[in-house]
């Protein structure tokens, strides 16, 4: 406590220190909220310049950053389906049907303050258990861990957004299958970059690299949604969704506590593994709202929950992530390789010795942590009162400011016009998609998960010598992927079950 | 059971099953066709991998066994749902479908066909050319006739993207390669970054 009062003291009282945190803040929110450009590429820009501060700001400077670059994607998710991080992508599921119903304020107000609630409670775990956890969640989660979390995730979340249990599947599957273009993950082999369909020979460097899930995410929320949006005026039909300034009543609050509760666990838990940080915390946290709830049929059509949910577990991830570095030196993501990266330039190794050797750095790393997360709140707050309005404009007048962020942020992505193509691609048949009753969402979920299940899965086998069954003899990635089977089983038993009700109940 | 009993006993229930029937298989047919495609493709890379039993071949083709395992489960079970008399919502949402006149169809057709055109005439004549003639594009798709709201949309929506991706962010965006749009690219870039 007296080392926290410390670093607080030392953040307010420094003016440079002071300087720095309110533009790490601004400049994380704002660069979360355009796609494209995201808080990595201003911690990029920055990174140069660190070598002539002090250690001290330049840790705090990037914390900051993370904190509110993690939250700053939730705006434009909600407010045009158009996430600002691959992190915010599940806050668009329910976020968006909340604003076309006139609710924007209340999704708003719910990712402002539990993007603040998951980011501060992280923070306060953080600062109390950071040696202790660290060595546990390292040790206990291996590639085995990591592959049955992966499943469990997915046979949670496969039908969210889906007509049926059988598209919410495909959908995944097939994002899946996207995921392996490329190259594999164990031998570098590259896959699907060429070949021969009924006669007709191609070949393309660009697959060899893979298909990127930035311009995916981008061209199946946000272009689809200018195509949907288009389509309807053609067809007289579009209706302007109302600006609203409500934030949630206490009352809202308290109903999804339990979800609350639930998605800092998970968030702050995906934080401290590494590689896995704050995408999958907020699919985890998603998945898991949509598991619990009395009215699952609810998401992805405006339900509070799913944005509680998936904001609070993005935020948690934040200062779990923070444990594996500064405890062992091991970064989870690539911000936090940046920050590393900084503790390198300075003559620095973070680890257990670094709460010996620099004290002070960490104080106020973890200070500045814990107050970017409450200042969230209140610049969240003004953002919600001058963005909303926004939604005062008509569509025609927003859709071309849309497609050009959207071309923007996948060109800016690696400087290539056909990772617009396939934004564009995916925005058409995003399009089809949502008028067949298949999942976006589950495209998406297939496509992040896809690469690092199939990492997680050939170190399983790797190590498991090939023996299937040897994920059983480990109790956490046992009971998970018993859990998945279950949910599996659970929901088919559902989705046929349900239908003979239905009968039941016409005849 | 003949044909004509098994035709009047689906009368009293449903009017035709044949277009659900058919988009149902058709659906089949395309997630097979996908299946079976990336199968054939997996061939290519069928490459052993040391200290990998499977190869790089052996999770993608899981995946496509899954995904012809998972459409047929989907037929056999919409086809079971029909003769059990318990139809899918598909079979309204295909019904929903309005009459519509010619100009609002080549308006649906133009949104899709805009953005690719752009795509595709960009790295000849630049960003910076094709971007106003996108926006003007897309806003007269969307309806927007008035010549004010044409100009100022498309200066606005041009102005910032220059302002903050060009001036500030320094994203280098194509400039084309037919040499007289490359200079005009590259003149309006010199003159948004003009004073840094």
């Amino acid at each position: 406590m007296i080392e926290f009062l410390n670093g607080t003291l030392t953040l307010f009282g420094d003016p440079t220190a002071l300087m720095l945190f309110g533009l790490g803040l601004i400049g994380g929110m704002m660069f979360g909220a355009i796609p494209g450009v995201n808080m990595l590429t201003l911690g990029a820009v920055l990174l140069p310049f660190t070598i002539s501060m002090e250690a001290n700001h330049a840790v705090m400077l990037f914390s900051v950053i993370y904190c509110a670059g993690v939250f700053g994607g939730a705006i434009t998710a909600i407010l045009f389906n158009i996430p600002g991080a691959p992190e915010n992508a599940p806050t668009c599921f329910d976020g968006y049907p909340m604003t076309v119903q006139g609710r924007s304020g209340k999704a708003i107000g719910a990712a402002v303050s539990c993007s603040a609630i998951g980011g501060v409670a992280s923070a306060i775990v953080m600062m109390a258990a950071t040696p202790l956890i660290a060595g546990w969640a390292v040790r206990a989660f291996g590639p085995q861990e990591i592959f049955a979390l992966i499943v469990f995730g997915l046979a949670v979340s496969a039908s969210v957004g889906a007509e049926t249990l059988w598209k919410g599947w495909l959908s995944v599957f097939a994002g899946l299958l996207i995921a392996t273009i490329g190259t594999d993950p164990v031998g570098g082999v590259p896959r699907f970059n060429g070949g021969s369909i009924l006669g007709f020979e191609f070949s393309s460097y660009y697959l060899s690299a893979g298909i990127h899930f930035i311009p995916m995410i981008l061209g199946f929320f946000a272009v689809s949604e200018v195509f949907v949006q288009a389509m309807n005026i053609a067809e007289g039909k579009r209706k302007r969704p109302k600006a609203n300034l409500e934030f949630p009543s206490l009352v809202e609050f308290w109903s999804v506590r339990f979800t609350m509760l639930r998605s800092m666990f998970l968030g702050f838990f995906a934080g401290i593994l590494p590689g896995i940080g704050a995408t999958l915390a907020a699919f985890l946290g998603y998945s898991q709202a949509v598991r619990w709830s009395k009215t699952p049929e609810r998401f992805g059509k405006g339900e509070l929950a799913g944005v509680v949910a998936s904001e609070t577990a993005n935020n948690s991830a934040t200062g779990a992530a923070m444990i594996p570095l500064l405890a062992l030196g091991l970064p989870g993501g690539a911000l936090t390789a940046m920050i590393m990266g900084i503790f390198q330039i300075h003559g620095m190794e973070p680890g257990p010795l670094i709460f010996i050797n620099s004290s002070d750095l960490v104080w106020v790393t973890f200070a500045a942590m814990f107050w970017a997360n409450l200042f969230i709140v209140f610049l969240g707050w003004l953002q919600t009162k001058t963005v909303v309005h926004i939604l005062n404009v008509p569509f025609r007048w927003l859709a071309p400011g849309i497609l050009m962020l959207a071309t923007i942020g996948a060109f800016a992505l690696r400087n290539l016009t056909i990772d617009v193509w396939v934004m564009f691609l995916a925005g058409a048949i995003g399009f089809f998609l949502r008028r067949t009753g298949y999942s976006a969402a589950g495209i998406v979920l297939g496509l992040i998960l896809g690469k690092l299940g199939e990492s997680a899965f050939a170190k399983s086998m790797q190590l498991m010598d090939y023996d299937f069954f040897g994920f059983f003899s480990r109790p956490i990635a046992g009971f998970l992927l018993i859990a998945a089977l279950l949910m599996v089983c659970s929901s088919i038993w559902s989705e046929v079950r349900g239908k003979e009700l239905q009968k039941a109940l016409i005849d | 059971m003949t044909q004509s009993e098994n035709r009047s006993d689906a009368g009293d229930r449903t009017v035709s099953i044949a277009p659900l029937f058919s988009k149902s298989v058709l659906e089949w047919l395309f997630w097979l066709l996908l299946a079976g495609t990336a199968y054939s493709l997996t061939g290519n890379f069928d490459t052993p991998i040391a200290e990998y039993e499977f190869g790089a071949s052996g999770w993608p083709r899981v995946l496509c066994a899954a995904l012809a395992f998972g459409a047929t489960a989907q037929l056999l079970y919409k086809l079971t749902r029909k003769t059990a008399g318990t139809g899918e919502s598909e079979a309204t949402s295909q019904a929903a479908a309005p009459g519509l006149s010619l100009r609002a169809k080549l308006q649906r057709f133009g949104v899709f066909l805009v953005p690719f055109l752009y795509l595709y005439v960009m790295p000849e004549i630049g960003f910076y050319v094709a971007t106003p003639l996108f926006i003007l594009a897309i806003l007269l798709l969307l309806e927007v006739r008035s010549p004010r709201a044409l100009a100022g949309v498309t200066l606005a929506v041009y102005g910032l993207v220059l302002l903050i991706f060009t001036r500030f962010f320094y994203v280098a965006l194509p400039v084309g390669r037919i040499e007289a749009f490359y200079d005009v690219n590259n003149w309006i870039i010199g003159l948004v970054r003009i004073g840094m």
